[in-house]
């Protein structure tokens, strides 16, 4: 088994008096599948930003590849190894898609702003290398002939491809994928499934998904953690969840007089 | 890097010659352009009694360095600065003192000492560089620095900021330059033996003041202002094009998003506000020794950078040849529309009101000139609305 790339442990977050998360934990090693589900509101959006440190933790430790990474800019983070993709995707729109990802090359770039203007050997060459990474990107993720079109003007499941295609541009050891199906037609979500897949076999990426489509999560996730109200409720393979009766009842709403958590905390 | 080698990666390798060559060669362009400008156009419109169109060409390179390098912060990484004559008032200040001063010390007066590649015909020597021109040369690129030392001052607390904190410190920024150099005695002084025996630490002291720095040497060439504007430009696209360019715009299209993906948004918004800072200092440093002007500082403030903004929105925030092109034309411009001057700011406020409600991204928006998509939004084969902000 490979070594954690992604651990985290008692993370907290307040926003005023809500507790959005409460003591979240997860562990990722190289190419785990994992998916992260609960209600509207429940807390994962939440989780990825604490993750990717656009919230710093009220509490809690979060380490990337070993080292501690709570309290750090996002930028450093994302040079650490942790991409993301967003549920209110935000790409470069006015960017052509060829720069969208050749953008998130920049962070693994080596020669500095003066060699780019004077133009020397060092920097073409990372410029050709850039190029045919992300020429190559785009040809895994079906976006090649678009190339040129600007972002904002792709379709709705191009512009989610997209994302996932500039997040793993930066060379990620983690990625984090906040809803990626939302607003495919099932065809588009078929693919992306096996797509998903594909990445995590190829790049030996650890990947953590949100995930509304529950056909989807439980297909592809090896476990599956559950969050209502910020709590993690359950943890485990995709068979447990279905059956739990705590996350049915998160699920359905049902106020079970055995469910001492959810309400009584809010 | 998974992807990293394949078709694209693997064009041939460009001889270390042939990527020398393509490196050096628009800087060697860049010069020899403005010899040509210095030493063919100037005298041929001279001779041809276009006397007023040398100067506007002055003003306009002038114009174009101020434009190009707003462009880098307002155009590139969305920032808004409104300040940006006050960088330009600090170049001038710096390299006048050390041109004036040192002339002194130097060649014992503040006669023009420049060689061919410098303006005013009584002060040329024969020679194409002369030891002026190399006091004027190194006095540009102290303005610049200088500038960019207070840009770095200005920047780094204010771009740590989210929100509009830059634009009201851009503005105070300029008014502190302004009133601190007007405050400063508006005593100057002329005398050799006067200047020689005062320590160098309190010259600083005497630029004119409020009443302004006179008797400045009239280095300010074509040559100088060209070259300038034109390794403005090249620096600029160079930039823009490169792996670093695609990292300011990024900032400006979506920062979270920048950031995410590994780019230390205020770092970056930093470095460009330092790199356009350097350019308006230069620019302020050939102002200062143009012919005709009177440096003063009262005259480099929040009127002077609105021109420049109005430049840069003009032209598409973002667009290097669109901010050149607006400069050209809001520098000729105001010359033929010299009977009506004075409404020159009503005429810019409601150019920009239209500008904002017909074409918000302004002439090229962040195209260049040279980009296929610009022919094709020209020749109206593409005309897709833009969605929300
Ligand atoms: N910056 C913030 N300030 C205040 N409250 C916030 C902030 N961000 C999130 N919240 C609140 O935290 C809770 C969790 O939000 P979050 O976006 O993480 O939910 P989610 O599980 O991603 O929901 P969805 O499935 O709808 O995307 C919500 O009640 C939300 O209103
Ligand atoms: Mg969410």
């Amino acid at each position: 088994m490979s070594a954690l790339v992604l651990e985290a442990s008692g993370v907290c977050k307040t926003f005023g008096g809500l507790k959005a998360v409460q003591s979240f934990g997860i562990s990722l090693a190289g190419g785990d599948l994992k998916g992260l589900i609960g209600p509207n509101g429940a807390g994962k959006t939440t989780v990825f930003n604490l993750l990717t440190g656009v919230y710093t933790p009220d509490e809690g430790k979060i380490a990337l590849a070993g080292r501690s990474i709570a309290g750090k800019r996002p930028s450093r983070i994302a040079a650490g190894g942790m991409a993301r993709t967003f549920q209110n995707i935000r790409l470069f729109g006015e960017l052509s898609v060829l720069d969208n990802v050749k953008l998130a090359c920049h962070v693994r770039v080596k020669h500095s702003m003066w060699a780019s203007v004077l133009r020397t050997p060092g920097s073409r060459a990372e410029e050709r290398a850039i190029e045919g990474k992300a020429r190559g990107l785009l040809d895994l993720f079906d976006l090649a002939d678009r190339a040129d079109e600007q972002g904002k003007n792709l379709p709705y499941g191009d512009q989610r491809r997209l994302e996932i295609a500039r997040a793993l541009a930066t060379d990620p050891k983690v990625l984090l994928l906040d809803e990626p199906a939302a607003g495919m037609n099932p065809q588009e979500k078929k693919e992306l499934r096996d797509l998903i897949r594909r990445v995590r076999d190829e790049f030996k990426t650890a990947i953590l998904l949100i995930e509304h489509d529950m056909g989807l999560v439980m297909e592809i996730c090896e476990r599956i953690t559950v969050l209502d109200y910020g709590k993690t409720i359950a943890e485990g393979t995709p068979g447990e969840i279905q059956n739990n009766p705590r996350v049915i009842e998160a699920y359905l709403g049902v106020e079970a007089a055995d469910a001492p958590s959810g309400a009584s905390n809010a | 890097m998974r992807h990293g080698v394949d078709q694209h990666a693997m064009q041939p390798g460009a001889s270390s010659l042939t990527t020398l060559v393509r490196a050096w060669a628009p800087v060697l362009a860049c010069l020899l352009l403005a010899v040509v400008l210095q030493m063919v156009v100037g005298p041929l419109l001279v001779s041809a009694g276009w006397d007023f169109a040398a100067k506007l060409l002055l003003d306009i390179g002038i114009n174009v360095i101020l434009a190009v390098s707003l462009t880098m912060v307002n155009g590139f990484t969305g920032q808004f600065s409104i300040g940006h004559a006050a960088f330009m008032a600090v170049g001038a200040y710096v390299a006048a003192g050390i041109v004036y001063y040192g002339s002194f010390r130097l060649f014992g007066s503040a006669e023009m000492a420049g060689g061919l590649l410098s303006s005013a015909p009584e002060g040329r020597q024969g020679a194409w560089l002369t030891r002026g021109d190399a006091l004027f040369g190194l006095s540009i690129l102290a303005g610049g620095v200088a500038s960019a030392g207070c840009g770095y001052l200005v920047g780094l607390p204010s771009l740590r900021l989210r929100g509009d904190y830059l634009a009201i410190v851009t503005l105070g920024f300029g008014e502190i330059v302004r009133v601190l150099i007007q405050s400063q005695t508006t005593e100057t002084l002329y005398d050799p033996e006067e200047i020689a025996k005062t320590p160098l630490w309190q010259l600083p002291k005497y630029l004119g003041g409020a009443l302004g720095f006179s008797g400045l040497p009239f280095y300010t060439s074509l040559f100088w202002v060209w070259v300038f504007a034109l390794l403005t430009v090249l620096v600029a696209y160079r930039i823009k094009s490169s792996t670093y360019g695609r990292a300011f715009l990024s900032i400006r299209e979506d920062e979270i998003a920048s950031e995410a993906m590994g780019v230390d948004t205020t770092r970056y918004k930093v470095r460009a506000f330092v790199i356009s800072a350097f350019f308006a200092g230069c620019a302020g440093a050939l102002f200062a020794h143009t012919v005709g002007v009177q440096l003063n500082a009262g005259e480099l403030g929040f009127v002077k950078s609105f021109d420049i903004i109005i430049m840069v929105v003009l032209g598409g925030l973002g667009s290097i040849s669109g901010a050149f092109l607006a400069a050209i034309i809001l520098t000729i411009l105001p010359e033929l529309l010299r009977s009506v001057s004075e409404y020159r700011m009503v005429a810019y406020a409601t150019a920009l009101i239209l500008m904002m409600l017909l074409r918000p991204q302004g002439l090229l928006g962040v195209r260049e000139i040279w980009d296929k998509r610009t022919w094709r939004w020209l020749t109206g084969s593409r005309t897709r609305k833009r969605g929300g902000s």
